[in-house]
């Protein structure tokens, strides 16, 4: 069984570049406001919600483990 | 109400654009500049909305200006005309997509965070060579070689050859930071690129047959889903990464410094709190960035804020204007280096927003670190301080400094 995932999108970071829309599209759409929002944190394999997470020119998504609450990204020295 | 003069490098515009934007922002904020022939957007909330609304605005800057021009300009200038179709920040999606996505991996935060240690190094070694010294000219002698050193090295380019570079850079720019004073510009910046191009072309053959641990390598090998950059699209890539590389972020650290040096309270804070260097360069690219604005045309009739805008209207998104909005930010007109959330445009927003931001902002925070630490009572000589008369970029032709 993978791991739980939760994805948390900052908006006052988020400028709606949509790369993590491209990089997981079954993941990440575009609101109504024309930026990201997760429609399902399961929908892709973790390799690539982190890869979609790490694509982001504003370091806006972070993505935890949701039943140990780890954070996977971003590290400490990214914010 | 008092009327907008529609002169954009009038020298009080130069001087200080917030005073000039935000008067259109808070009486007009949708205006029609007639004497530069299209739409201003100042309020920050339409700023975003036109920026995140690529359906409706394009970014193709080339068809607008291949329609401006005469035939025999367009066979004069073809060269010009299909490498710049290619720069990524004149292209709309699709092409716009697929060549971003290709790009992107080399400038996540992620990516360029490993440059780190080597831009810390490069900062030292400027400043161990002008520290004796007690003054210098900030642009020439610090803040124009270190977003050229990196990005030339990350690149790959070899140290000899960074110098005559820049010039054919320099030239290519002229024709997007409308200096008014100079009628040859599109001669002189296709020149430029085709010395780039020439540059670059052996430059990406060597690299296809002894791969190395660099962007060139890197983006000859750059693939996404099947898909890899044809020659014309590197060498297209290769000029504007090098280019974009160079005259920003030297834009950044000199407004910066100014920023700092005139709220010396914020400048001592920084001293005293090495860790606020993000939220301050955030703060700085917010308060003076080094981008004053950007071009859209709208792809059909939109309607904003009670305005039409028709089919093929250029608009002029100046985000020096949404950056300083009292609908956004509070205190706007203030510099405060602690400020969070800072939601800023210096980058832009949207699809196009700034490839090269993760690394500017590296830049940026490593040499205001070192600067504070290193030559805290660095200050403003008494010396006028004059910008070059362009709309895009806010760009000092000298700064003095001494300490």
């Amino acid at each position: 069984m993978p791991r739980r995932l939760r994805i948390t999108i900052d908006y006052n970071r988020c400028v709606g570049s949509g790369i993590c829309i491209l990089t997981a599209p079954n993941v990440f759409r575009y609101n109504d406001q024309r930026q990201s929002e997760v429609i399902d944190p399961d929908g892709a394999p973790e390799g690539v919600v982190l890869e979609a997470a790490q694509g982001c020119p504003q370091v806006a998504i972070t993505v935890e483990d949701a039943d140990s609450n780890e954070r996977l990204f971003p590290p400490a020295d990214l914010l | 109400m008092t009327t907008i003069q529609d002169d954009l490098l009038a020298p009080e515009v130069i001087a200080d654009p917030y005073t000039y934007f935000g008067q259109i922002r808070e009486e007009d904020p949708v205006h029609w500049n007639s004497r530069w022939n299209g739409w201003l957007v100042t309020r920050y909330e339409d700023v975003v909305g036109v920026l995140r609304d690529h359906d409706h605005f394009s970014s193709d800057r080339m068809a607008s200006f291949v329609l401006e021009l005469r035939p025999e300009d367009r066979d004069r200038l073809s060269l010009l005309i299909s490498y710049f179709s290619k720069w990524l920040v004149f292209t709309d999606p699709p092409y716009h997509t697929r060549v971003r996505m290709l790009l992107n991996k080399a400038f996540t935060p992620t990516s360029v965070e490993r440059l780190r240690p080597r831009v810390r190094e490069i900062i030292q070694e400027l400043l161990s060579q002008v520290e004796h010294k007690r003054h210098m000219e900030f642009i020439r002698e610090f803040a124009f070689h270190l977003p050229v050193i990196v990005i030339s090295e990350y690149m790959g380019v070899p140290p000899e050859d960074r110098e005559q570079i820049k010039e054919w850079s320099d030239e290519t720019s002229r024709i997007f930071f409308i200096r008014a004073d100079e009628p040859d510009r599109r001669e002189r910046s296709q020149r430029g690129l085709q010395h780039l191009l020439d540059y670059f072309e052996p430059l990406i053959h060597d690299r296809r047959r002894h791969p190395r641990d660099d962007l060139i390598t890197a983006l000859i090998q750059a693939e996404e889903r099947g898909d890899l950059l044809s020659d014309e699209e590197l060498l297209a890539t290769c000029t504007v990464l090098i280019f974009a590389g160079h005259e920003t972020t030297t834009n950044l650290l000199a407004n910066g410094l100014v920023a700092l040096m005139e709220h010396h309270d914020q400048w001592d804070l920084l001293h005293e709190n090495p860790s606020l260097v993000r939220p301050a360069v955030e703060e700085l690219l917010r308060y003076d960035g080094p981008v004053k604005a950007t071009f859209r045309w709208a792809k059909q009739d939109v309607e904003l804020q009670g305005k039409t805008m028709r089919e093929g209207d250029r608009l002029l998104i100046v985000l020096a204007a949404a950056n300083r909005d009292p609908r956004k930010f509070s205190n706007p007109e203030d510099l405060d280096i602690t400020r969070n959330p800072n939601p800023h445009v210096a980058f832009g927003h949207g699809i196009h927003v700034c490839l090269g931001a993760p690394l500017a902002r590296l830049e940026g925070q490593e040499a205001f670190l070192a600067l504070s630490q290193r030559l805290p009572n660095i200050r403003l000589a008494d010396k006028p301080r004059e910008y070059h008369r362009t709309i895009v970029a806010r760009a000092l032709k000298e700064l003095w400094v001494e300490w």
